[in-house]
């Protein structure tokens, strides 16, 4: 997997709401960024259309007073 | 100093008039005067508040009000559970000043079984990033060796009662942080199924894996405190209306025909165990078999599966948790803590969304083998080691034997199997079916009762 190069890191920056980060917390996430970048990518794909996430919208939940 | 007392001798006590709440409050305040200043276990001391309720607890069990055994029970709060009117900073710049104006839940119920709350415990940064040295507070020490880390991120909760400050504390675990602490300190701690004990109130690391949870010196203790704390709360949305069994009434000390599985592959070759806790694990499940128990091989997926599914679904909830104070105000967190979330903002929708399948996936794996064992046993971990800075980025590269169970929801319980030639604790974790605790806290106390490790205290308050 190839480094996240400093422009490809700065637009993802922006996208996150963080194009204002100081030079120090951006090398921070630079560094981070290729951890998280990495776990990710071993997240398998593939799955069939209808794999529900462990966790979806459950109405009695919102039934319930309080 | 005054003997130590568990909290199950001390509530017997209490209610046959033979021990006073204040006098035993005033054995913990004597123990946190004598050490506290070296082991930083606590944040806030509620010194006067707690006196006022230990005698307004001494009156009312005069006057025939008895109202349980924690009537009269010093605890303390790890320092992200809200308590009203005591400032609750989650040992971070950013709430350096923060009151929160409602008790959480677990403080309702403390308080009204008529607990002596004694002050706030520290942790790591919204219970994530630590150890840590540029924080608000400095990070908590291991009673048993002050060098030695107490674990995170319920640190102080860990820590104090282990130096008998606090009978019975509370603690929230999203990858390991109650049973961390727990086994580093030599105590028990248990991490209840995803929705047992109420969240409401209780600062978030990750919506989808945080569980409160108790820790305290055995495994009955845990019981005891289990019977206040767990329940519903139609107020926290992730909290499950299932039906509360008396924990202390499972505690009988027989474990004959239990099947223990053993996922021998994670701790032989995905993360090898030390010899010196492969030998303690070895020794333990031989006291079961004496016991008789049957002990059998499991097979899981691997743990950095878990792992990598967790850490991604973590990190893009904490971002969204604390994304305006890290655009706002970065430095105001500590390194460790900003290193370990501010990624979060670069993960994509579809990787949390497939690491939330995943989860379904391994989750349903998990109860899957735990149909065919009543428990699972494994360590919780290695002895504790040196305190130190840890490079934040071990978070993301290091698999622990604990964060399964976040994924899986499961009840874990950590408790002390014995100690290293050094006198460090070592650990024991047990692991349950969904909602059944009792059998995870009568197998833990089972073997509590036959071993002499509940004997021993740290060298520091004894």
């Amino acid at each position: 997997m190839e480094e996240t190069t400093a422009e490809e890191l700065r637009v993802l920056a922006i996208q996150a709401g963080m194009g204002d980060l100081p030079q120090q917390h951006l090398e921070e996430l630079r560094l981070a960024w290729e951890h998280v970048r990495a776990m990710a990518a071993r997240i398998p794909k593939d799955r069939p259309r209808g794999d529900e996430p462990a966790h979806v919208f459950v109405p009695t939940t919102f039934a319930r007073e309080g | 100093m005054a003997e130590f007392l568990t909290l199950a001798e001390a509530a017997r006590r209490i209610a046959t008039r033979d021990l006073s709440p204040v006098e035993l409050l005033q054995d913990c305040l004597a123990r946190v005067d004598a050490v506290d200043d070296r082991l930083c276990s606590f944040v806030t001391l509620t010194r006067e508040r707690a006196l006022a309720e230990a005698k307004s607890a001494e009156a009312e069990i005069m006057a025939g009000r008895h109202r349980g055994p924690l009537h009269g029970i010093p605890y303390n709060l790890k320092d992200i559970f809200e308590t009203k009117g005591i400032r609750t900073t989650a040992q971070s710049k950013q709430l350096a000043d923060y009151v929160p104006d409602a008790d959480c839940d677990a403080q309702e119920r403390l308080a009204a079984a008529g607990g002596v709350l004694l002050g706030k415990a520290a942790t790591w940064e919204f219970a994530h990033g630590g150890p840590s040295w540029d924080v608000l507070f400095p990070p908590c020490r291991n009673p048993w060796d002050l060098d030695k880390d107490p674990a995170g991120s319920s640190s102080g909760s860990g820590a104090s009662v282990a130096a008998g400050m606090v009978l019975a504390t509370m603690g929230s675990d999203t990858g390991g942080s109650i049973r961390g602490p727990a086994a580093a300190c030599g105590i028990a701690g248990l991490k209840p199924t995803y929705g047992r004990v109420s969240r409401r109130g209780v600062l978030p690391n990750c919506f989808s894996h945080d569980h409160a949870g108790p820790l305290a010196w055995t495994v009955e203790d845990v019981a005891i405190l289990m019977n206040v704390v767990a329940g519903f709360d139609p107020r926290d949305p992730g909290c499950a209306d299932v039906p509360v069994p008396d924990y202390t009434a499972a505690l009988t000390g027989d474990v004959r025909g239990l099947r223990i599985g053993v996922p021998y592959k994670w701790i032989e070759e995905e993360v090898p165990a030390s010899a010196v806790t492969r030998a303690a694990l070895d020794a333990a499940l031989d006291a079961y078999k004496s016991m008789g128990a049957e002990v059998v091989p499991v097979e899981l997926p691997p743990l950095a599966q878990y792992d990598d599914s967790k850490k991604i679904i973590a990190i893009a909830e904490l971002f969204s948790i604390h994304a305006e104070d890290l655009r706002r105000r970065p430095a105001l967190f500590g390194d460790s803590l900003r290193f370990r979330i501010i990624a979060g903002g670069l993960v994509r929708a579809e990787d949390y969304v497939q690491a939330m399948r995943l989860r379904t996936v391994l989750a349903q794996r998990m109860q899957a083998v735990l149909r065919t064992v009543d428990v699972l046993m494994l360590p919780t971990g290695e002895p504790a080691k040196t305190l130190q800075p840890v490079p934040p980025e071990t978070l993301f590269t290091k698999s622990s034997y604990t964060t399964a169970f976040n994924v899986g929801g499961n009840p874990a319980l950590s408790l002390c199997m014995g100690f290293t030639g050094e006198g460090m604790p070592l650990s024991l974790q047990v692991v349950g079916r969904l909602f059944d605790e009792a059998t995870v806290l009568r197998v833990g106390d089972a073997y509590e009762r036959a071993m002499p490790w509940r004997q021993r205290r740290p060298a520091l308050v004894s």
